[in-house]
């Protein structure tokens, strides 16, 4: 559906994004990771034909952004991260305007605004100026104002902004309903909404894609290692050296103490389960096994860890996860 | 021709909605009212000293009052078009919905188009208060009809050369007062660069001349339908939004 092939865009002597490539299936929800000023907006803005690539292109529901721009963008819905509104306007109105320069048949213009206006929400604000709506509302307008046409593709750039909790479930909710015959591309920094929403995630830094692949598997492949908290009472220090000899375990670090209980983090190969045999080194050597759990890395861990200046502390990502292009 | 219909109706409620419409229009019958008036009393007195001597004497009304009213309307255009182009571009650019604009299924002259005609439909707009005005002579007095159309139709021309000029400069800047202040003083320009035409030579005062926007009303205030003028407005118009069109695009790539 979305085909982005070595986008490239310079300004002047600066590159802001540089041989960006990923694709978007049908009915599929990508998720734009990245820290403020990686490169999202920019290659958000190439995707939906508001500015030309240096190098590259976008290929939208089979038309070429820049070659065929009308036929790609009547099929595109964009939210950009400020919601396009005109102060002065009713937000009915503004719907309208959209609506018509979007191309809806005129026959269906009005229905189509009561629906969206439904969908996301704003229904009783109909007759509000633009200017005077809140931000929540703001937002839920722009939203809209990107649906209205019902566009196989939906471009958003932060579409949970400034709202609140509510919102924001409501509005995830809103974007996952979609996604059965739209694609969907989801700008965003903030992580758990990555994890909750998309099924596949493209991390972009300094304008380059460091990673693309699903949450879960990006979770699995970077952690490398496992690594299992425990948490053993009445071992004193021997504790190290007796988890230690478990088989499969590489490294222990005693991380400190809860109430006389000793804090440990234990890591061992991928794929290898030690936890049978840590637990039974431990009782068998009559101390009490308070705690154990798996330390997961969390997305944000990842999400540091890939964007983080210190590239040497990357993890290196398998090739075939890498990018593809 | 729907799309450029929907961006002129789109500019057009926007000047209405906010308080653009009014003031500029207020203002414009304002000043109009007081030129009409001022015209009026010295063209009522100089019948009557024309009639002091051997019988009442009918001056031309179209020549001798509805002229001088058009071209002094045509200063007070000077002014206030500015306050109506300024914001067409550099609004959508500081506010952000020039996003929805350059995202939309539209062309970019589509879209320059409708924000020419919206501006214009507003001057139109601004213009019609006038007839009130004209009328009046025709119910009290014996005017021509056909200078007074042709006088309109020259003020909403150059009405037109302003309006194009205003949108290119607001297409090449963010700030709303900046593109105001460029347009007014380069309106101005294009009124009073014939004024020193008749110190340069012949080729230099030839093209000074033809150049200023306002030497070319005259004819048509005084009833005159010179194809020379309308070429002259026409082209004018159709390169200043020509010129949009590049400015916008170049915009557009350099982000």
């Amino acid at each position: 559906m979305i085909e982005v092939q070595h986008l490239t865009k310079q300004y002047g002597a600066f590159t802001a994004v540089e041989d960006v490539s990923f694709t978007v299936e049908r009915g599929e929800i990508l998720g734009f990771l990245g820290p403020n000023g990686a490169g999202k907006t920019t290659t958000m803005r190439m995707v939906t034909g508001y500015m030309p690539p240096s190098r590259g292109r976008a290929i939208v529901a089979g038309y070429d952004i820049f070659e065929q721009p009308i036929e790609a963008k009547k099929r595109i819905g964009y939210l950009p991260e400020t919601p396009p509104l005109y102060p002065d306007m009713t937000v009915r109105d503004y719907l309208t305007f959209v609506a018509k320069i979007r191309g809806v048949p005129r026959a269906e213009r009005r229905s189509r605004v009561d629906t969206m206006m439904a969908r996301t929400h704003v229904a009783d604000m109909a007759g509000r100026h633009c200017g005077k709506l809140s931000k929540g509302y703001r937002q839920r307008v722009g939203l809209a104002q990107a649906l209205l046409h019902d566009p196989d593709v939906l471009v958003l750039d932060e579409p949970t902004a400034g709202l609140d909790p509510k919102q924001i479930i409501e509005t995830r909710q809103l974007i996952r309903e979609l996604a059965g015959n739209h694609s969907v591309i989801l700008s965003t920094h903030i992580l758990p909404e990555v994890s909750q929403t998309c099924q596949r995630v493209v991390i972009i830094n300094h304008g380059h894609v460091v990673a693309v692949d699903t949450p879960a598997n990006l979770t699995a492949r970077l952690r490398g290692s496992e690594t299992i908290y425990v948490l053993v009472d009445g071992g004193g220090a021997d504790v190290a050296s007796a988890l230690t000899a478990v088989p499969g375990v590489t490294s222990v670090a005693v991380t400190g103490t809860d109430a006389g209980a000793l804090a440990c983090e234990v890591a061992s190969h991928t794929g290898h389960d030690v936890r049978r045999d840590l637990a039974a080194a431990i009782v068998g050597a009559g101390w009490g096994l308070l705690e154990m759990r798996p330390m997961r890395m969390s997305l944000e861990d990842i999400f540091l860890h890939l964007t983080t200046e210190d590239s040497a502390e990357q993890p290196q990502i398998p090739e075939e996860h890498a990018v593809h292009g | 021709m729907g799309n450029v219909i929907a961006i002129a109706q789109k500019e057009l409620k926007g000047y209405f909605a906010s308080p653009i419409a009014y003031v500029v229009i207020g203002f414009f019958a304002l000043m109009f009212g007081y030129f009409y008036y001022a015209l009026l009393v010295f063209f009522q007195q100089q019948s009557m000293q024309a009639g002091g001597f051997g019988g009442p004497e009918a001056l031309d009304v179209n020549q001798q009052l509805i002229r001088p009213v058009f071209l002094n309307a045509s200063v007070i255009v000077l002014f206030v078009l500015p306050m109506v182009t300024m914001r067409t571009y550099a609004e959508e650019k500081r506010s952000g919905t020039i996003e929805l604009l350059l995202t939309a299924p539209l062309t970019d002259v589509q879209i320059i188009l409708g924000k020419f005609f919206g501006a214009m439909a507003l001057y139109a707009a601004m213009l019609a208060v006038t007839v009130v005005h004209v009328a009046v002579l025709f119910l009290f007095g014996n005017p021509e009809w056909r200078p007074v159309v042709t006088g309109y139709l020259g003020l909403l021309l150059m009405g037109g050369c302003f309006v194009a000029t205003g949108l290119l400069i607001s297409s090449l800047t963010k700030n709303q007062i900046v593109a105001g202040m460029v347009t007014f003083a380069v309106f101005l320009m294009l009124w009073v660069i014939n004024w020193v035409a008749s110190f340069q030579g012949p080729t230099a005062q030839a093209v000074l001349n033809y150049l200023s926007v306002t030497e070319h009303l005259d004819d048509f205030t005084r009833g005159i339908l010179d194809t020379k003028h309308l070429v002259y407005y026409l082209s004018f118009i159709t390169f200043g939004l020509y010129l949009t069109v590049r400015a916008v695009d170049t915009e557009r790539w350099k982000g």
